[in-house]
């Protein structure tokens, strides 16, 4: 549901529970009852169930994670204008959705996968908020980053099964798909965000208007 | 734990939490701070959680209502 029209119901919700606490006496008959449990009862529950829902799904937007000032050299980084960088060159051709673009990367495909973006999420909330944050170059992730991200799209597609450098071994593919041999290890696609080591000659695309 | 508050009044009492439970949410909605998240979770839905619970105390600890052949309630306040 739209945003606008979650904070429509959420209004609507408050509106008529207001109309019980100023006149809690129609209450009294069978309508006015049912009235009472839809209004203090139902309506709150679905209008913070649909709130929760639409939080959730606000927060994997790229907007969302790149609100924090933390993050904005993260979010500068989808622009710049050099094809070697793997986010930037993802954000800018669409091979991730460019509204959900952190999100897409930074979350485990597997079962909990959304989950546990999610609860990372609170925990960076945490750090941020009442922690002691770091600076944006000196972000490091939780735990490695794992191929199976990359594989979700690539497995499959023939740029990534027949190319010549995962080829060139015929070890480097199985490990590559068994996440024992990263797509970002040095001498690969290693040159991810890398904030802080941009140089001064860096370029930006921002796209045409 | 019984409290000594009329339904009216304990009706009055969960729709009043239960309204700025809400309002904190349309808040929160508007919000798009990465914190409104949990703004909205631990005022908002305590709140919310609060007043509805609060509203099903009342329920079930609850005078019923006397009613006279005119139709008038005689609610003890």
């Amino acid at each position: 549901m739209p945003t606008i029209a979650t904070v429509v119901l959420v209004v609507f919700s408050a509106a008529l529970a207001g109309v019980v606490v100023v006149r809690p006496a129609v209450t009294v008959s069978r309508a006015g009852k049912t009235l009472a449990f839809g209004v203090l009862f139902f309506l709150p529950l679905f209008s913070l169930a649909v709130g929760l829902q639409n939080e959730m799904t606000r927060s994997e937007s790229t907007a969302f994670c790149l609100s924090c000032h933390i993050m904005e050299p993260y979010g500068k980084s989808l622009h710049i204008d050099d094809p070697s960088y793997i986010p930037a060159a993802h954000f800018q051709n669409h091979r991730v959705p460019a509204e959900q673009a952190c999100y897409t990367c930074h979350t485990n495909y597997a079962m909990f996968g959304t989950i546990k973006a999610k609860l990372g999420g609170l925990r960076h909330l945490y750090v941020y908020y009442l922690g002691k944050p770091p600076l944006p170059e000196n972000i490091k992730l939780y735990q490695p980053f794992s191929n199976q991200v990359c594989l979700h799209c690539h497995l499959g597609a023939r740029s990534f099964e027949e190319g010549v450098v995962h080829n060139a071994d015929p070890a480097t593919l199985p490990a590559i798909k068994a996440n024992k041999l990263s797509c970002i290890s040095s001498g690969c696609h290693e040159v991810v965000h890398n904030v802080g080591h941009w140089g001064s000659n860096v370029k930006f695309w921002y796209g045409k208007d | 734990m019984h409290l000594g508050y009329s339904i009216d009044r304990r009706l009055r009492i969960s729709g009043i939490l239960v309204i700025l439970g809400l309002l904190i949410e349309a808040v929160c909605l508007m919000w798009s701070r990465p914190i409104a998240f949990v703004v909205l979770v631990v005022f908002g839905g305590a709140l919310i959680g609060i007043g509805v619970l609060f509203f099903l105390y009342s329920l079930i600890s609850a005078v019923p209502h006397h009613t006279d052949p005119s139709g008038a309630s005689s609610d003890k306040k």
